[in-house]
């Protein structure tokens, strides 16, 4: 068989311990009837295919158990070994039967109970249930076969009398058995609610059906309503006939209501039955059956709908143009009420009649309408030989008959007796032996119908706890309301015919139908009653949960409890403890039931993790429920794309060092004077992607929140956004990409989904490994096509933009190294072999310990570049002002004799440096002043300002673009590098450029040289002061 | 009205001849071929400022119209050397004006880019290194500081992107085999049609610049137009020359199959016997290329609605 690859070969064998195996073996058979559940009988006539289907499908029904997950201690789910599984399907009948019957050898699989709020689904593995559940189908068997042979055995009376109530004592004894199965049976069945409807609907037909019938009845005995004594209460004692003539007499005076009347003089006639009737002998018994059989075939609604009451005109036009004689069950009650029948075979005849004349009318073969008739047939022949053979005679004729041969005091002794002496008797002569016989029997038989009718005598008021009964007999509550909802016509039509009915072999299944059909159908009618047209009904009353349904639920879950707890006490104990609660007792109707007809009541399950189990106040957590959460989920994992990104971005930052030692240098080299703090060092700290704190979870499956998976997107685009260069990104375009990039994301998986859930076309010709796999690639490559991406393009994005990039960016690192030493030599040229080259600069610096800050790291990154071995460095780090200095004047000689060359002018001679003998020629005005810049200076000629190292020259101003000179500046004009935040006095003016000399720098220059005279400032001479000044001041 | 057809004619048949096509071409065709041109001149201008606007300048920069065409690579690397060659182009001239210069064209300079060739400038020591046009999203603008050229240049993905240019190169070289001196020479003269070179003024106002633009566009935006109404022309004709092909092809079959012994004037089997280009295959040829790609739609699905599609760039 081809299924047999999947079922995987780990799965081991479990041979099923269900009885399915020996009954659904059983069902296979073709036409014995063999009593008899035996294991090697059926080994020929099985056949091979469906018993190895059987096979699967028990273990199948075991599996299914294992997908609902449960931990409760009760229901702990079996360790299953997966060992080999040996499903040799070589068809030799013994495998077939040794599997069922080596159910006995294997340790019991534990029962496992489910309890969702929907429905409860138990998998009940007991062994008991095997022996227990075989025998019931095998009186069944039997029973019919008995009631087949009691057909041909109706011609001997005495033995078609003793058979037919053995027949009637088996089918009872078998059908109470039935039922027993299958409440036992119960909870491992799981029902549809689809029959509900019909069973409500043909219920409210019998009910309407009831009520018509009891109408006419009633009507029919309008007038005699006070009368109790036309009431027929079977008294046939004198005694008791004149007591109820009395009452009538006084009825007034009797502050007893009807109801309450009947009851008693029902109480007192306690054996007898509403048909008991002095008057007519065998009317009891007759009718008592005939009653029955009617009810019985009732019952069968399936069938029996359409016989239940009148044809309609409506739906049958010309029907009583072909039939004659229409009859239906309705009628035929109400004859029975009306007491017309006086014989069994007018019985028989009339109920006959019904289905002869539905064949007759519907005479097309595949009408649905004769399926049914059929069906009532057969029930009917099996039904008839129960209704005892009593032709109803009188009671008069009767007792003239018997008078003398009763030794039996009519007057003296308890009513009961001689009513039951004088019953009457099928046929004369064999009087005393039958007395005895019916005597014997009676009450056996009795006891049973008796019980059904006295539920039947019950004032019709009371009509919400008829107890079910044997059989299923629906007792009809003739005077129940009809709810508003229900008045519309219930036609034929309603109840769907059409539906198939697969589980007519299923005879658990129909059992429980009939069983619980009364249950059903008031449950699906309560349920109706909440409706109103489409919409719910507001003026019902609510929904509210029970003490006794609860009380039940409560007893079902002890029950389980126990019954799993002690496994060899399988009896249906009431539990202890919790039941306390309630104290009302339980129709047995609901107890048949499943739970998920009364969602009220049940109260769903807490998951095992957090229940408490164990004893005490300890909470026994387990491990598993409640941990903390793996790392890594919110973070990109570790992957060969991610080791090169991060490898592309530690290339930009080191990259982006050296750029900013470029510009460092850079900078250098145009100012002229620098400070220690005025770069900030660009140092990038290692990108290391932050994760989650740690926090706890207990369920399984993926992580939901929101907030933190957007800001982990977010995260991530950042990322990508520094891979592609930016080094800071605004809230606004970094949000707007991580929205589209949700968005994308979205909709990629939303069309994952369309693919996934598409059908898929035939593909013949591959093997079914591969299928699997091929579907998978299809379906991505597909849904990635709709969302604009392939794999190619997305192979090419990595090669270009990370792989390339990367290579792109360590050509650049590279290259600016190369340009950074290139920048530096100039600096490191003249450190000379020992580094004394670095005093060239007139540097009083180290002699005045004037020292920059010791910056302490390899700023320049001397180290790396190896340059501390090529120039024998001693100390790698070299003063920052030093190596401005050192910058800015190569810088400017590269550029002014750039300049020079360009300009094509020379510079102007020096000047001479001031001393005492020059200045002699000097004027009045400043002689002063150079004299006691001498005597500061201690005689030395004074310094140039061109010679001055570079920090203490003071900044030489510039003319601003336009070439005026606007307003006498106070403040100090800005050189190149800022130094104007450390000086605080006024800079004097520096002197106008040899070229230019506009007439109105001469006023400014004199305004300067007045300013500056009137401080003492420093150091100036010649070069702080306009030649024009002083050749036209000194005259 | 017949202006209207005209202005281009002459150089869109000299291109088409250049892509590929042997016939001649009706007016019909080149009137189409010219406006849709000019559709896609309009629209890379409206882009063009509305990146400027963003930008927040108001003048369209060539980034911007580099921008427009950057996901084409070969064209990119293709529009860069005609660039950096006008560049070499001009200073040599200004260098040397009256050295033997004259002007390389730029026909030349388009495709044999590629392979570096020096066509023609001036003397040696002019030869400046081509000034690598820097793009704004190069890996180089990543850093602050600009590392000084290298004379060795040419990544890997230059080589790449040359791939689809040294296919057209080779399309080229097999047509020309063939040819004598006249032909080489009308092939030479063929290649130099552009619609800006030497005319700018009339292509400014062919193109709308100032209806569509509201700054007055460069020099290099006229050169760099003209180049890419150039590409558009050529892809054009190839799409076409393909479409052709395929109808071509169906015809033949549906003739084979009705077993018709018509003269075979329709037959192509040599070239000269070539139909030209109709206007129908033009316009099945724009049709295709205005496909959208599902890149392009995919961000619209799951969501309804009424789609505007835009003029996809050739």
């Amino acid at each position: 068989m081809s299924n047999n690859n999947l079922l995987p070969a780990s799965w081991s064998r479990q041979p099923s311990t269900r009885d399915d195996v020996t009954v659904l073996a059983e069902r296979t058979r073709t036409n014995s009837i063999e009593t008899g559940v035996e294991g090697g009988d059926k080994d020929d006539v099985v056949d091979p295919t469906i018993a190895a289907f059987r096979q699967r499908y028990d273990i199948f029904e075991k599996r299914i158990a294992m997908m609902f997950d449960t931990r409760r201690p009760c229901c702990a789910p079996p360790d299953m070994e997966f060992a080999a599984l040996e499903l040799n399907d070589d068809f030799s009948s013994a495998n077939v039967n040794a599997s069922g019957n080596s159910a006995a050898d294997n340790a019991r699989p534990p029962v496992r109970k489910i309890d969702d709020d929907d429905y409860d689904f138990e998998d009940d593995e007991d062994e008991e249930d095997t022996k227990a559940k075989a025998p019931p189908f095998l009186p069944l068997k039997s029973a019919s076969s008995l009631s087949q042979s009691s057909e041909p055995s109706s011609g001997n009376i005495i033995d078609a009398k003793k058979s037919a109530v053995a027949t009637r004592e088996k089918l009872e004894a078998d059908r109470k058995a039935a039922e027993e199965a299958v409440k036992r049976a119960l909870p491992s069945m799981f029902f549809t609610l689809e029959n509900d409807r019909d069973a409500m609907l043909e219920q409210q037909k019998l009910e309407e059906s009831d009520r018509q019938v009891n109408a006419e009845a009633n009507a029919a005995q309008a007038n005699a309503l006070g009368k109790l004594s036309s009431a027929n209460l079977g008294a046939s004692s004198l005694t008791l006939k004149h007591l109820i003539a009395r009452i009538d007499a006084k009825r007034e005076k009797v502050v007893v209501s009807d109801m309450e009347l009947r009851n008693l003089m029902s109480e007192v006639r306690k054996n007898r039955s509403k048909w008991a009737n002095e008057d007519k002998i065998g009317q009891e018994d007759l009718y008592e059956a005939a009653e029955k059989v009617v009810l019985e075939l009732r019952a069968l609604t399936e069938h029996s709908t359409a016989f239940l009451n009148k044809v309609n005109k409506r739906d049958a036009p010309d029907y009583t143009t072909i039939i004659k004689h229409p009859m239906d069950l309705g009628t035929v009650m109400k004859k029975l009420k009306g007491h017309h029948y006086k014989s069994k075979n007018d019985f028989v005849d009339d109920l006959n009649l019904i289905w002869q004349n539905c064949l007759t009318y519907n005479a097309e073969p595949s009408h649905y309408l004769r399926k049914h008739a059929k069906a009532m047939q057969k029930a009917t022949q099996n039904l008839i030989p129960l209704i005892p053979d009593i032709v109803i005679r009188d009671r008069a004729e009767v007792e003239l008959e018997e008078a003398g041969a009763l030794e039996v005091d009519a007057e003296g002794e308890s009513d009961d007796e001689p009513i039951m002496s004088t019953r009457g008797r099928k046929a004369p002569g064999t009087k005393k032996t039958r007395k005895g016989a019916r005597l014997e029997g009676t009450p056996e038989v009795k006891a049973p119908v008796v019980n059904l009718l006295r539920a039947d005598s019950n004032p019709p008021g009371n009509d919400s706890q008829v107890s079910v009964g044997i059989n299923g007999f629906p007792t009809p509550s003739g005077s129940t309301p009809i709810p508003n909802g229900l008045v519309h016509s219930i036609s034929q039509m309603d109840i769907d015919h059409d539906r198939v009915d697969d589980d007519t072999h299923d005879v658990e299944y129909q059992t429980w139908k009939t069983l619980t059909k009364k249950a059903r159908a008031k449950v699906a009618s309560e349920r109706h009653k909440l409706f109103r047209g489409n919409r719910l009904n507001p003026e019902e009353p609510a929904l509210l949960r029970s003490r006794d349904d609860m009380g039940r639920f409560l007893r079902n879950e002890e029950k389980h409890a126990k019954s799993t707890q002690d496994a060899d006490d399988s009896s249906m104990q009431q539990g202890s403890g919790n039941t306390k609660l309630v104290d009302t007792e339980q129709p047995d109707v609901q107890e048949l039931l499943p739970d998920y007809y009364d969602p009220l009541a049940a109260v769903p399950e807490l998951p095992s993790g957090v229940s408490w189990y164990g004893e005490g106040d300890e909470v026994d957590l387990q491990d598993d429920n409640l941990r903390i959460a793996p790392r890594g989920i919110f973070t990109q994992p570790k992957s060969e794309l991610s080791k090169r990104m991060d490898a592309n971005i530690k290339q930009m930052q080191e990259t982006r060092k050296l750029c900013s030692k470029i510009g460092v240098i850079k900078q250098m080299q145009v100012q002229t004077q620098m400070y220690s703090n005025q770069f900030t060092k660009y140092d990038p700290k290692e990108f290391v992607e932050a994760d989650v704190e740690d926090f706890v979870i207990s369920e399984e499956g993926p992580i939901m929140c929101a907030t933190v998976a957007r800001a982990a997107l977010q995260k991530s685009v950042g990322k990508i956004f520094y891979h592609a260069g930016f080094e800071e990104f605004q809230p606004t375009a970094i949000d707007a990409v991580t929205d589209i990039a949700v968005d994308y994301f979205q909709k990629l998986s939303k069309t994952l989904t369309v693919y996934q859930e598409a059908p898929q076309h035939e593909r013949k010709f591959e093997p079914e490994f591969l299928k699997m796999l091929t579907w998978l690639q299809e379906m991505l490559l597909h849904a990635l096509y709709e969302n604009g991406a392939d794999v190619e393009s997305l192979d090419t994005y990595i090669k270009d933009d990370i792989e390339r990039l990367g290579s792109k960016l360590n050509g650049i690192h590279q290259r600016m190294k190369i340009h950074l030493t290139e920048l530096l030599r100039p600096a490191l040229q003249d450190v000379g072999g020992d580094g004394s080259r670095m005093f060239n600069d007139g540097s009083e610096q180290f002699v005045g310990g004037d020292f920059a800050e010791d910056i302490g790291d390899d700023f320049f990154g001397f180290k790396e570049l190896g340059l501390d071995k090529e120039f024998g460095l001693s100390s790698l780090s070299v003063p920052l002002h030093l190596l401005q200095g050192r910058m800015h004047s190569t810088y400017q000689t590269q550029n002014t004799s750039a300049v020079a060359l360009a300009d094509g002018y020379k510079p102007p001679p020096p000047f001479e440096p001031v001393t005492h003998e020059l200045l002699e020629r000097e004027i009045g005005l400043v002689k002063n002043f150079f004299l006691a810049k001498l005597h500061a200076g201690g005689g030395e000629p004074l310094v140039e300002d061109e010679d001055l190292p570079v920090k203490q020259r003071l900044p030489k101003p510039r003319l601003p673009p336009s070439g005026k000179i606007l307003a006498p500046r106070k403040r100090p004009m800005h050189g190149q590098g800022g130094n104007s935040k450390k000086k605080k006095k006024p800079n004097p003016p520096a002197p106008p450029p040899p070229k230019a000399a506009p007439p109105p720098s001469k006023s400014m220059a004199m305004d300067r040289s007045l300013s500056k005279i009137s401080e003492v400032d420093g150091d100036g001479n010649g070069g702080m002061m306009s030649p024009e000044s002083l050749v036209g001041g000194g005259g | 009205m017949s202006n209207d057809k005209f202005k281009y004619r002459v150089e869109i048949q000299q291109m088409m001849f250049v892509s590929g096509e042997t016939g001649e071409p009706s007016a019909e065709t080149t009137g189409i071929i010219e406006e849709i041109v000019r559709g896609q001149v309009i629209e890379m201008l409206q882009q063009c400022t509305n990146l400027a606007s963003r930008r927040g300048s108001r003048s369209i920069s060539t980034d911007d119209l580099i921008f427009l065409i950057r996901h084409d690579k070969a064209k990119v690397s293709r529009l860069r050397t005609y660039l950096s060659w006008k560049d070499v182009r001009k200073t040599a001239k200004d260098n040397d004006p009256s050295g033997g210069a004259g002007a390389p064209d730029p026909a030349d300079l388009l495709d044999d880019a590629a392979a570096g060739i020096a066509g023609g400038t001036g003397p040696v020591q002019m030869r400046q290194k081509k000034a690598k046009i820097g793009l704004p999203w190069e890996v180089a603008s990543f850093f602050s500081e600009q590392v000084p050229e290298r004379e060795e240049d040419e990544d890997e993905d230059e080589v790449e992107a040359n791939a689809a240019t040294l296919q057209r190169l080779k399309n080229a070289d097999e047509r020309t085999r063939g040819m004598t001196r006249d032909e080489y020479v009308h092939w030479s003269e063929c290649r130099q049609a552009s619609f800006t070179f030497r005319k700018g003024k009339r292509f400014r106002e062919w193109a709308g610049f100032g209806t569509v633009t509201d700054a007055k566009p460069n020099d290099d935006i006229v050169d760099i137009l003209g180049f890419l109404t150039f590409e558009i022309v050529q892809t054009l004709t190839e799409e076409a020359l393909k479409v052709k092909e395929l109808e071509d092809q169906v015809l033949l079959e549906s003739r084979e199959k009705s077993k018709k012994r018509k003269r075979e004037k329709f037959l192509f089997h040599a070239e000269e016997g070539r139909t030209p280009i109709e206007p129908r295959h033009v316009e099945e040829a724009f049709r295709r290329l205005q496909v959208p790609k599902p890149k392009s739609r995919a961000m619209r699905n799951f969501s309804g609605g009424v789609v505007k599609s835009k003029l996809t760039l050739v």
